[in-house]
């Protein structure tokens, strides 16, 4: 367009002088309305407050109570440590998971668990996690074990995730499907549903390898037997030799399923090991469901990355070095091409930040400059721009030449 | 202890400047700063660019943040001012997406029933509007050629540095002088534009955010003619496509940038810059900050002494009115456009056009009067797997509205808002939307205050009524700079919001602190 690309129209507001005075007058008056004005600073903000309590960037909590759930399981009752400055703890959706920052021989690392209590409770004044001592998990609940006590100060997240009930988008009728730790959002959502916090039906299948693994047993029972119209609690056993009453042999299978569920008027709900979740893909692919109906929790890291297709053969085994910036600091470290960037971020010391580790929520987004990474395809949840630019989530990712990255400092 | 590795991962420079916030602003300001040279750190304390300008990604669907059509970017051929930048200037590796039509309105009132599809380009989106309304032709016509003064006359003045000529301006933009210090409505009025083509002319006023009665005619006569002659278009990988590119670019051109870290403090020492204090321990030495956050924020949170924020940066805060915030519905579907009958990609949806009445509703916490929606699939039919479907719902609110919302009962209260939305939508359309939600997000102010930040979760800039619109606001330039070395870019900058202003406004603040830049080594040659 040229400048004179127009036609000169007739036009008069008030009349010729007034409007060529108003003009005039546009920013003395602008100027004379500022003087007016109050010279009062602002000190209210009630929305950022609200996101403030609902998101909170960090919560202070300490441990006030452990539970033994059974011989490999605990709960802890973690309430606001308001001396560091949590005087209220963050509202959740039932389902939601903290990431919990945890220092150990100096790495902090974090970990998510889904908080096994109500929302309701949060409000009473604690969060409860549950944590199972995995056979073959060697680093962190060990540690957890033994240094956990009443009084222990934690460092958390807000809550975060997706798993919870969405009444626009899910139907009335959940089915749960939960495997050994896995149960810990479902006591959330029975507890919400069974309070009448959330209107929605729950039939559970509940998957455990022995009798003495079962997590909340009397107490699901116990919220059956007092709302038999909204919870259904089934306890599937694969141990050989069962003594309870009322439990299901083997696994959570496509029979055992349309036992107790009208699938096709179900949203289902997985929250489980990666074992399990594979396992429950293939019995849920028969009832052929639309994705919408199906919502499960990210499972964490990929255990068995070097056995994905596509996962190249000679960098099994091999480690890489990483030239790492984070802040004003550049850092070489070492990195096993079948653990994630993060864990190597993390055994370096560099307190990387990081909330879900399942390569979900984005929080460990890094910049790759150099070097070639593995990423899984089951946990590529980036942005389409990210992957043009070389950004990789460090928990999703897994080096397979020597890198070099930026990274941003912890949250 | 965290707090040693924090420590050793300080940063401790000094720069040329620093920006503060990553949004639109930000980064076309860092862009231009760090190609021209300058040692630029840009600082987010967010771990994305953007600023609303950004995406997220949930299940199948990676969904736009919050842009529904950028304006003054133009085809090949006719280059608007936002293409030139992003090609002829910083040559970002972005592509973007022509939308096919205008807009649909669709009034739900049945006094007033509505539903017309306007297309892009001036005469036939003036036909369209004469076929619904006849005898509007004249006055619609006379509008944009009005438009199309304001828009030369704006060009100049920018020229000028809003130092403009009195003289030029009298004898070449006598309209653009006369129409400058009155509402849409009044010139609307003056033109004679009939009461049912003004519904259809007016649609895009909620982009600004203010009713007809309220909103600078130079401003919205401006908006109007660039959306119709040039088109819209939005970015083929949502906003982060862009703004990711941005922050490629920007390291290319030497620029540092650093993610989660605020800025907390704003160091002045006689009324001067002299550095930044960051949540991450960071002591940066600059005497040039560009803002993107806005002045309500600066002034109030980040000045650091206190006693170096001049009362009139006080009362200019306190005297402008805040702009709204947003409410957004997100909906991945797992149904086509064409099994959904969704035709087009914008739908503006009221029940009338009575603005002053749809923006009263913003002051309440119930389901606003009006919505615009879009259909992203419309414009790019593979940015959701097949078989599915990418829209948001997009309503305003006044933030005040939400101010008593507690945390307990803020998932009901987001939902109801969006399901009334939802109905409205489907009712307007025929849709069967609810039928086929695989994922939904809803984003209330509060979700905007805790991406971003920014004051009482507020997405547009200060209200452009008359005497705080452009006009006035570009000839203040140079007499509203309270602290020498703070500017502010975006949009609550200059040229008031909205992608492209913001934008527009990032790029002129970044010469105008090349040229402070110049100034200060001359004066140390002399």
């Amino acid at each position: 367009m040229s400048d004179k690309d127009f036609e000169k129209v007739d036009i008069t507001i008030r009349s010729n002088t007034k409007d060529i005075f108003a003009f005039t007058k546009l920013v003395p008056n602008r100027i004379k309305r500022i003087k007016k004005a109050s010279n009062e600073s602002i000190t209210d903000d009630p929305i950022n407050d609200l996101a403030k309590k609902l998101h909170p960037k960090l919560q202070y909590l300490q441990i006030d109570q452990i539970i033994e759930e059974t011989k490999s399981t605990r709960t802890y009752r973690l309430v606001p440590d308001a001396k560091r400055g949590t005087e209220q703890l963050a509202y959740f959706r039932a389902g939601q998971y903290l990431s919990l920052k945890v220092e150990i021989n100096e790495e902090w690392i974090t970990r998510p668990y889904s908080i096994s209590s109500s929302p309701r409770e949060s409000l009473e004044g604690y969060y409860e996690i549950t944590i199972k001592k995995e056979e073959d998990e060697g680093f962190l609940t060990p540690f957890i074990w033994k240094s956990w006590k009443v009084g222990t100060k934690i460092i958390s997240s807000g809550p975060e995730g997706f798993l919870y009930y969405e009444p626009l988008r899910d139907k009335k009728q959940i089915l749960g499907l939960a495997g050994g730790s896995g149960i810990t959002p479902f006591r959330s959502l029975a507890k919400s549903i069974a309070a009448g916090d959330i209107d929605a039906k729950l039939t559970l299948l509940y998957g455990c390898s022995d009798e003495d693994d079962i997590i909340f047993y009397e107490e699901l029972k116990a919220l059956e037997k007092a709302h038999p119209e909204k919870l259904k609690v089934v306890i599937v056993l694969s141990c050989e030799e069962i003594t309870l009453k009322g439990c299901e042999a083997g696994f959570i299978t496509k029979e055992l399923i349309e036992k107790y569920a009208d699938v096709a008027n179900n949203s289902v709900f997985i929250c489980g090991p990666q074992i399990m979740y594979d396992f429950i893909k293939k019995q849920l692919k028969r009832f052929n469901l639309p994705p919408k109906q199906i919502r499960r929790e990210a499972f964490g890291e990929i255990k068995n990355i070097s056995e994905f297709s596509g996962f190249p053969n000679d960098a099994v085994d091999k480690t890489f070095t990483i030239k790492a910036h984070i802040g004003g600091m550049v850092k070489e470290i070492p990195a096993k091409s079948t653990q994630s960037v993060l864990v190597a971020l993390e055994r370096a010391r560099l307190a990387p930040p990081s909330k879900c580790r399942s390569g979900e929520c984005g929080f460990c987004r890094t910049l790759l400059i150099d070097g070639n990474v593995y990423v899984s395809p089951i946990s590529d949840w980036r942005r389409e721009a990210d992957k043009k630019f070389n950004y990789i989530h460090a928990c999703s990712s897994y080096p397979i030449t020597d890198l070099e990255l930026i990274i941003p400092r912890t949250i | 202890m965290e707090k040693q590795i924090l420590e050793e991962q300080k940063i401790d420079n000094q720069y040329d400047v620093v920006v503060i916030g990553a949004g639109n602003g930000g980064l076309t300001a860092a862009a231009k700063l760090a190609k021209e040279g300058a040692k630029v750190l840009l600082l987010e304390q967010h771990n994305l660019p953007g600023g609303f300008a950004t995406s997220f990604v949930r299940g199948r669907f990676e969904f736009e943040a919050s842009l529904h059509e950028l304006a003054d970017y133009g085809p090949k051929s006719d280059k608007g001012g936002i293409r030139k930048l992003f090609e002829d200037q910083f040559h970002l590796d972005a592509e973007f997406i022509r939308i096919p039509e205008a807009y649909k309105l669709i009034l739900t009132d049945p006094k007033y029933k509505m539903n017309i599809t306007l297309p892009f380009g001036l005469e036939k989106y003036i036909d369209a509007i004469e076929k619904e309304v006849p005898g509007s032709r004249e006055s619609i016509t006379k509008f944009f050629e009005l438009a199309k003064e304001i828009r030369a006359a704006f060009r100049y003045i920018a020229s000028t540095h809003g130092k403009p000529d009195q003289g030029v301006l009298m004898k070449e933009y006598t309209n653009f002088l006369k129409t400058a210090a009155y509402s849409a409505k009044e010139v609307e009025d003056a033109l004679g534009i009939p009461e049912d083509a003004r519904k259809i002319l007016n649609a895009y006023w909620c982009y600004l955010g203010l009713p007809m009665s309220r909103i600078n005619f130079t401003l919205f006569a401006s908006m109007v003619l660039v959306y119709i002659t040039k088109g819209a278009y939005i970015p083929r990988y949502r906003s982060h496509g862009y703004t990711a590119a941005f922050d490629t670019k920007i390291r290319e051109y030497g620029g540092d940038i650093f993610y989660n870290t605020k800025t907390e403090k704003i160091l002045v020492k006689n009324r001067q810059v002299v550095g930044i204090e960051t949540s991450k321990g960071d002591k940066i030495t600059t005497s040039h900050i560009i803002c993107n956050a806005s002045p309500t924020l600066a002034y109030n949170q980040l000045i650091f002494p206190k006693s170096e924020v001049p009362e009139f940066a006080y009362k200019e805060v306190n005297a402008r009115i805040q702009g709204l915030t947003g409410f957004c519905v997100f909906l991945g579907l797992d149904a086509t456009v064409e099994e959904l009958g969704l035709r087009e990609y914008s739908y503006f949806i009221m029940d009338d056009m009575d603005t002053e009445a749809v923006y009263e509703s913003w002051k309440k916490l119930e389901a606003p009067r009006g919505q615009a929606t879009v259909v992203i699939n419309n414009a790019i039919p593979d940015c959701s797997p097949p078989g599915t479907t990418m829209m948001y719902i997009t309503t305003l609110f006044h933030p005040d509205a939400w101010k008593e919302v507690k945390p307990q009962d803020y998932v009901e209260v987001k939902n109801k808002i969006a399901e009334k939305l939802i109905d409205h939508f489907e009712e307007a359309t025929g849709a069967p939307v609810k039928d086929h939600i695989e994922e939904i997000e809803i984003a209330t102010p509060e979700t905007y205050a805790r991406y971003t930040g920014t004051y009482k979760g507020i997405i547009y800039g200060y209200e452009p009524e008359s005497w705080d619109s452009l006009v006035p606001r570009l000839m203040s330039m140079g007499k509203d700079q309270y602290i020498i070395g703070l500017r502010f870019a975006g949009g609550f900058g200059r040229r008031a919001h909205g992608y492209s202003s913001s934008m527009s406004d990032g790029y002129t603040v970044a010469l105008l602190t090349l040229q402070d830049i110049k100034k200060e080594v001359n004066q140390i040659y002399e």
